[in-house]
């Protein structure tokens, strides 16, 4: 895969400190979901300015999309459309008096027209399910609402690599895995994703490489099951183990378990557990995954289903399957981590419907197959309308 | 949380009212107030403005009456002043006090009864507007009158930054106020300049990370006002031009009358 953002011996200092990066040198390959970890003043927030063009680094060179990056106004205009920056605190980036003009800012410097403007700023809203704040200010929000909406600020630009500085901090639990299933989309959408978090249950299951830095230097780069097994790294960076990486450890230590390959979450560990727990015992027969396309949505259809009782349980993935959910008065019983808590239901006996849409249907199928191939499960998946054409209108 | 008259001019009874029209029954009623020579109009003027807000815009009476103490006391100790101390005309009380001769003249009574009634008319309409008519919908009806697009744009950061800064001023003072920094006098002193001291810098950091954060996104000197598109309803224009024109009939017809 090509890479989309490259980092090559970069060097920064900030007029009144010593040196914030000192000759970091990495790769952003472009589709990825990459988490920065490492401790307080490590540089993550230094580094990802850089990569917006924003800082300029001292020396050394930073490359996009294969070329190096120039800081002339009209480079720096393309680098910063293409690369969209969350700020940690959407005070410091919702500027605007209003939700509207905030997330048109990006469109209308950028010189679209009145009516493009507009698609644009209703697209990104509704799609971060905020369609009819337009007029509120940003002050009347809450904070996960904030959050959403300096999201779709930088939606509204189309960028291809998006970086979140701690996108969960100050947000409940449910909102920020609302949140990090928000960014799942986006990269399942072909967007490269670059987050900094201090979560590290959240970087061990999220990202699919982990870019571990300490005192302005690259300390690891790779997946997180490597990252999050090496103690020495883990502790030098100030961090501490994931608790099912925790677990894992322990019952490993004990001979519960044996592999090389830890879970990378709940659902991967009851699995190791219950393969050698239920060793010579009569296997339940697993249930069945219903996947539904909101997009091509005949919601009489569902409403049959629903009452058919095939599927016990219910989940939503996505905006716009919550939002039909919440319209049809649908009782969810999953609103995050759909596909895992679904696939456990599934290895219990138990059926439940996804409710998602476009290409999230894809992705979860393929998301169940690979898990079948893995652990030798039969889960039988079915996408419900995959019959009804496509509305060309849509 | 605090009561800002902002958060109620979004969510009061007359939010989808145009606001030009708002604008120019709240703006028309000053001047009015401003212009008139007897009392008459403006105390009218006051009594409907203040009825206008309370009972079609459904503000809060509490709130409403809280709002005017403030200018209503300033009002009416200069009115004493100017009662006693413009002391013209023929006297209608004079006595003596702490060993001087004190007066009131007619002239300074009938001043004093003017600025007293066009304070209180020119007050309520501009609570009207302030009540009724967000800020953000002023800046959209600004940008049509063409006001310079610099000046918009600052008085839009500035409106959004208010708040913010506010978040933080609030919080200095309840840290302040946890470790008793209001428990004297002296120590109240102290609090608040601290207090002015730090918001400043904030202010200052906060004027950095917008820079990053306009610059992050393209900023290319364009900041969008935000239109709402509120139809103006024919009866509504009707009534404001009505309401106008009876209160400026009022003030001519009662130009030569003195009440006192």
């Amino acid at each position: 895969m090509a890479s989309i953002l490259e980092a090559r011996n970069v060097r920064y200092s900030y007029s009144d400190g010593p040196e914030a990066l000192r000759g970091l040198s990495t790769t952003v390959e472009e589709g990825k979901k990459i988490a920065l970890v490492g401790p307080n003043g490590a540089g993550k927030s230094t580094l990802m300015l850089m990569f917006n063009g924003i800082l300029r680094p001292t020396s050394g060179e930073v490359y996009f999309n294969g070329q190096p990056m120039k800081y002339d106004s009209p480079s720096l205009r393309n680098v910063r459309r293409k690369v969209g920056l969350v700020f940690q605190n959407p005070d410091d980036q919702l500027f605007a008096p209003t939700v509207y003009q905030d997330v048109a800012f990006g469109p209308v410097n950028l010189g679209y027209p009145k009516d493009k403007t507009e698609r644009y700023v209703s697209y990104a809203l509704s799609y971060v399910g905020l369609s009819g704040f337009e007029s509120r200010p940003p002050h009347h929000l809450s904070g996960g609402e904030k959050k959403r909406v300096a999201i779709a600020g930088v939606l509204a630009m189309e960028p291809d690599v998006m970086i979140l500085d701690e996108p969960t901090s100050n947000l409940d639990p449910a909102g920020s895995e609302e949140i990090m299933e928000m960014l799942d989309e986006l990269n399942s959408s072909g967007k490269t994703m670059i987050i900094s978090t201090h979560d590290v249950e959240l970087a061990y299951r999220w990202a699919d490489l982990v870019l571990l830095m300490e005192d302005g230097k690259l300390l690891h780069y790779g997946p997180p099951s490597a990252v999050f097994a090496d103690h020495g790294l883990v502790s030098k960076a100030r961090m501490k183990l994931p608790a099912v990486m925790e677990i894992y450890q322990e019952l490993k230590g004990r001979g519960v378990l044996d592999g090389d390959r830890p879970p990378r979450n709940i659902l991967e560990l009851t699995n190791m557990l219950e393969t050698r727990a239920k060793v010579g015992c009569p296997k339940v027969s697993p249930g069945k995954i219903y996947l539904y396309n909101v997009d091509r949505a005949d919601l009489k259809e569902i409403r049959s289903f629903l009452d058919s009782g095939s599927a016990k349980y219910v989940g939503a993935m996505g905006t716009s399957a919550k939002m039909t959910a919440e319209r049809e008065k649908i009782r969810l019983d999953f609103t995050f981590g759909v596909i895992d808590k679904s696939i456990l239901k599934a290895t219990t006996g138990q059926s439940s419907l996804i409710m998602t849409s476009g290409g999230m249907v894809e992705h979860a199928m393929r998301r169940i197959e690979a898990y079948c191939d893995e652990w030798g499960a039969k889960i039988q998946v079915s996408v419900l309308n995959a019959s009804v054409p496509n509305d060309p209108e849509k | 949380m605090h009561d800002l008259l902002d958060d109620y001019a979004q969510t009061n009874a007359l939010r989808d009212v145009s606001p030009r029209l708002k604008l120019v029954l709240g703006l028309g009623s000053i001047l009015l107030c401003v212009f008139s020579p007897s009392p008459v109009a403006p105390l009218i003027a006051a009594l409907t403005m203040s009825a206008i807000t309370v009972f079609l815009a459904k503000i809060p009476v509490r709130l409403y009456r809280k709002l005017l103490i403030v200018p209503l006391t300033f009002v009416l100790f200069s009115s004493l002043a100017i009662l006693f101390v413009t002391g013209s005309g023929e006297p209608i009380i004079a006595f003596q006090a702490f060993g001087l001769g004190l007066g009131i003249g007619r002239d300074s009574a009938n001043i004093a009864l003017l600025m007293l009634s066009r304070t209180l008319g020119g007050t309520s309409s501009l609570f009207f507007i302030a009540l009724t008519t967000p800020m953000i919908e002023i800046f959209s009806i600004l940008k049509s009158l063409r006001l310079p697009d610099v000046l918009l744009e600052l008085s839009m950061l500035i409106y959004r930054y208010i708040f913010v800064l506010m978040d933080q001023a609030m919080m200095i003072n309840s840290a302040q106020t946890m470790r008793l920094g209001h428990a004297s006098l002296r120590g109240s002193f102290n609090s608040f300049s601290m207090l002015s001291g730090v918001l400043f810098l904030r202010a200052w950091e906060q004027g950095e990370r917008l820079m990053v954060a306009m610059d992050s996104r393209c900023y290319d000197g364009r900041l969008d006002v935000f239109e709402r598109r509120t139809p103006i309803m024919l009866h509504g224009t009707l009534a404001v031009i009505g309401y106008l024109a009876a209160v400026a009939a009022i003030a001519f017809l009662t130009r030569d009358l003195r009440l006192i």
